[in-house]
């Protein structure tokens, strides 16, 4: 189910009421219902990895704390997905579950309850280090499967072929579960900090299996931490007015954002990166702009939404976006975009290799490992890699060229210094979507040759269409200067209510006029 | 317990209210019809307690301005001329229906041609307006029969099915502020700044874009089958009626051929002299045009008139209508018109 859709909007003030007028933990059930349902309407047989990861990562973190949970309850929650996987095919034969596919789920369930037994037998004082592999071995296959599989065999193959090696066609069709990225980088998460001691097992399964799929953030984050997430839905809590203020306001930003700014960016930015399409310089620029606008309404749309929703339950979400196309630098830039992820990479891969605690040459080493992987999480595709290596360097440049780091600097008080420094980043950033959102390396250089002819006869006249732009674009760039002290668009405390009120009105004018479009956000394919 | 909406929220909502409120007040003759797209009866029909019929722009009908007497004037010739874009013509006294009741004065019958004619309408919609019309005791009624504008009446028919759903992706749209915001973004705005690839390509709500997209033969043939039917049950009500009906049907006028021009017709003129009969003539544009020895100046573009096309049209008209007088059962209320209602 998607947050722009009619179904979301019927669906979240259902749960809302049932929500607010249930007992304790009767409304962790609530919430682990909505959200299986939630995501049980994208494709009810994914949710067999969700319960799989939610097991796995469960049973693994108390382990870690050292507390043995009984064999026949492992097995138990091990063969849940295959299970789950059983009564789909038995109720759902539309659902077309094979029974390879359930065999396959239990035999990893086994495979699990192995290795688990075996860790517990052996002891050691590496039990705990033990689970958390056995922890990352089965979360990280499940996604290397579902994500990056026919990725790699693709890649050898074409390898294999320009070697001259004749190779066999694998044919295996794999449909990549929404989400998968996200649960399971905050499932992994949760695990490594209970392994680090940052954060305590939860010894609730309900608790848990609601923080692995908490419908508001579950499939586009943003990706949360244990500690902050699960207290929050451990918490008791009576409604407060604010709870429908905050989330109502988070949401009609989103709104706007998505529908009003993305959407229309992207009529722009689709026709720009087709590969029929015949661009000139102009239209080349135009494109980069529509998607830079287009992705961050999207994804900052959908934080929004996502942040919204789950404030009416009264539950705060990290913060994901603070106006990332005002960074003065790249490491600022991932300091503003897509936080949680930039963080995430920060804390569980960065920091361990050795961040910039070694010599110049481990921290870019250190930065190329960590963009590069950054880049793949996006997508199966070379291009994804491409875009993290291009970000990877433009980190290695800003911190060894003296001149780019002095630029960058975010503590110079020079303003145009300032100006110059974000016109840069900016220009860098443009440069990234373009091959974030170019299909294949050969449209990125098609895009990029594009840029060399500023007079082609095949090319549209572009002037009416930049217009169309700006339409979509200004309010936006209003929105965040009318926010500005708080770097986040959903914070209009600082005007009078009768502005605020205006506001929102006209964002409603706004959103009205561009409905019907049923878009889906970008963020979901990762 | 705190308020549970701030007053911005409320503002917010009274602002919206009040807009509401206010185009429900001070538009409402705008409003009425409007998102019928043309399928609703009354839309662009004043009728004043004058006794006026006053015709205006609202409800998806965009009427050249005109007021006639609700009841025909004693001894004068009443004509309607209903239709799409080529029959409404590039300007109101440009047209052929004003340049008609010209020519039937000049053939000293007093007459009284109104210009019902609306841009896109196919033969669905013009049989919603021909029933209004009919109201009005016409002495004739002319009915141009395009066969262009299928795919706009069935775009219409489909946008006014879906604005009277109850579906909940329709419940904003009921709020008529929100719906003319939606509109006139995704008609004029989106139209204007975006070129036609990109609509076409990445059409939006674009239900010409849908059918268009769509080429299942089957689909296209029934269309067209409808247009047919819709025709034969426009004559039938004109019958219905005791109101003589002429028909018309388009020409289009194509590049290519012996002269570098030809005629094309998509089988209008053959469905249409089918239905011709007793109280019902049939006027073939084509016959009227290809007698010239070079119709391209009187064309602006494939199937639209310029104003010389719309003299000669009209001119052609009175003389079937006067050709034709008895088959139609005219004769006797022309006379009538002669002699000024004496």
């Amino acid at each position: 189910m998607s947050f722009i859709t009619w179904q979301y909007l019927l669906f979240l003030p259902l749960v809302l009421i049932i929500y607010w007028h249930l007992p304790g933990r009767w409304r962790l059930w609530l919430l682990l219902a909505a959200s299986y349902i939630f995501y049980g309407c994208w494709d009810v047989r994914f949710l067999a990895l969700v319960m799989t990861t939610t097991a796995i990562d469960y049973i693994c973190a108390l382990s870690i704390e050292g507390k043995r949970m009984a064999a026949g309850r492992v097995l138990l929650l091990a063969l849940l997905p295959a299970a789950w996987l059983s009564g789909c095919s038995l109720f759902l034969p539309a659902a077309g579950i094979h029974l390879v596919i359930i065999t396959v789920a239990a035999a990893l369930g086994l495979a699990f309850v192995a290795g688990h037994e075996l860790i517990w037998r052996l002891g050691g004082e590496n039990r705990s280090r033990s689970f958390l592999i056995l922890s990352v071995v089965f979360c990280l296959s499940i996604l290397g499967f579902f994500k990056y599989f026919g990725f790699f065999v693709d890649s050898a193959r074409t390898m294999l072929e320009v070697l001259g090696l004749q190779t066999n066609r694998v044919l295996l069709n794999i449909i990549l579960p929404v989400g998968i990225s996200f649960y399971t980088f905050q499932s992994l998460g949760y695990v490594i900090d209970v392994y680090r001691g940052v954060s305590p097992a939860c010894s609730s399964l309900l608790t848990f299996a609601t923080f692995d799929a908490f419908f508001p953030q579950m499939v586009a984050g943003p990706i949360e931490r244990g500690r902050h997430l699960i207290p929050q839905l451990e918490q008791p809590r009576a409604f407060a007015p604010e709870y429908l203020h905050d989330g109502v306001r988070l949401i009609l930003v989103g709104f706007f954002k998505k529908v009003f700014v993305a959407d229309n960016c992207a009529i722009l930015a689709n026709y720009v990166f087709d590969p029929k399409t015949p661009l000139n310089g102009y239209w080349a620029v135009l494109g980069a702009l529509a998607f830079a606008f287009q992705i961050y309404g999207d994804f900052s749309g959908y934080t929004d939404i996502a942040r919204g929703s789950a404030k009416l339950l009264g539950i705060d979400l990290v913060v994901n976006f603070r106006f990332p196309y005002f960074a003065r630098n790249p490491s600022d830039f991932w300091g503003r975009w897509h936080i949680s992820l930039s963080t995430w990479f920060r804390d569980y891969l960065y920091i361990p290799l050795g961040g910039n605690r070694g010599s110049k040459w481990e921290t870019v080493r250190n930065l190329a490992i960590t963009m590069l992987l950054a880049g793949l999480w996006h997508g199966a595709s070379w291009i994804f890699v491409l875009w993290g290596a291009y970000h990877g360097v433009l980190l290695i440049l800003y911190r060894v060229v003296p001149a780019l780091r002095s630029l960058g600097d975010e503590n110079a008080s020079s303003r145009l210094r300032g100006v110059l420094a974000v016109t840069l980043m900016w220009i860098l950033t443009l440069a990234g979507w373009a091959i974030f959102r170019s299909p294949n390396l050969h449209e990125l250089g098609a895009w990029l040759a594009a840029l060399g002819h500023w007079q082609t006869a095949l090319a549209l006249p572009w002037a009416s269409s930049s217009l169309w732009l700006l339409i979509h674009v200004a309010p936006l760039i209003f929105l965040q200067l009318l926010t500005w002290k708080y770097r986040d668009e959903t914070n209009l405390s600082r005007l009078a209510w009768p502005v605020r009120g205006v506001v929102y009105a006209l964002m409603v004018l706004m959103i009205v006029s561009s409905t019907a479009q049923d878009t889906e956000f970008i963020y979901f394919q990762f | 317990m705190k308020r549970l909406f701030t007053p911005a929220f409320l503002f917010a909502v009274l602002l919206l209210s009040l807009g509401e409120l206010g185009a429900h007040l001070f538009f409402a003759k705008d409003i009425s019809g409007r998102f019928e797209y043309g399928y609703n009866p009354d839309a662009g029909f004043d009728v004043r307690t004058d006794g006026t019929v006053h015709l205006f722009r609202a409800g998806g009908r965009r009427f050249h301005r005109q007021t006639f007497p609700r009841q025909r004037p004693p001894g004068t010739f009443r004509v309607f001329v209903i239709g799409d874009s080529v029959p409404r013509g590039p300007s109101f006294k440009g047209a052929y229906p004003y340049l008609l009741g010209e020519e039937l004065e000049r053939h000293h019958i007093r007459a009284e041609s109104v210009n019902m004619a609306l841009p896109g309408y196919g033969a669905r919609r013009c049989q919603v307006v021909l029933r209004k019309a009919l109201e009005f005791e016409p002495s004739l009624i002319i009915l141009h029969v395009n066969d262009s504008n299928k795919y706009e009446d069935e775009r219409e028919y489909r946008r006014s099915l879906e604005f009277k759903s109850w579906h909940p992706r329709n419940w904003p749209m009921k709020v008529f502020i929100f719906r003319r915001l939606y509109e006139a973004k995704m008609e004029k705005v989106f139209w204007r700044l975006l070129p036609e690839q990109i609509r076409l390509k990445f059409a939006v709500n674009d239900p010409d874009a849908q059918l268009a997209a769509n080429p299942d033969p089957k689909e296209v043939q029934a269309r067209v089958r409808l247009a047919q039917e819709t025709t034969a049950e426009n004559v039938a009500l004109a019958r219905e009626h005791h109101v003589p009906l002429l028909i018309i049907t388009q020409c289009r006028l194509m590049p290519g051929g012996p002269r570098s021009y030809h005629f094309e017709t998509h089988g209008l003129d053959a469905l249409d002299r089918s239905l011709a009969g007793d109280g019902v003539a049939w006027l073939s544009m084509k016959s009227v045009f290809s007698r010239l020895p070079d119709p391209r100046p009187y064309f602006a573009d494939t199937g639209h008139m310029k104003e010389p096309g719309h003299l000669l049209m009209a001119k052609a008209i009175v003389h079937k209508i006067l050709q034709d007088e008895q088959q139609l059962g005219l004769a006797a209320l022309i006379r009538q018109a002669k002699n000024g209602g004496g």
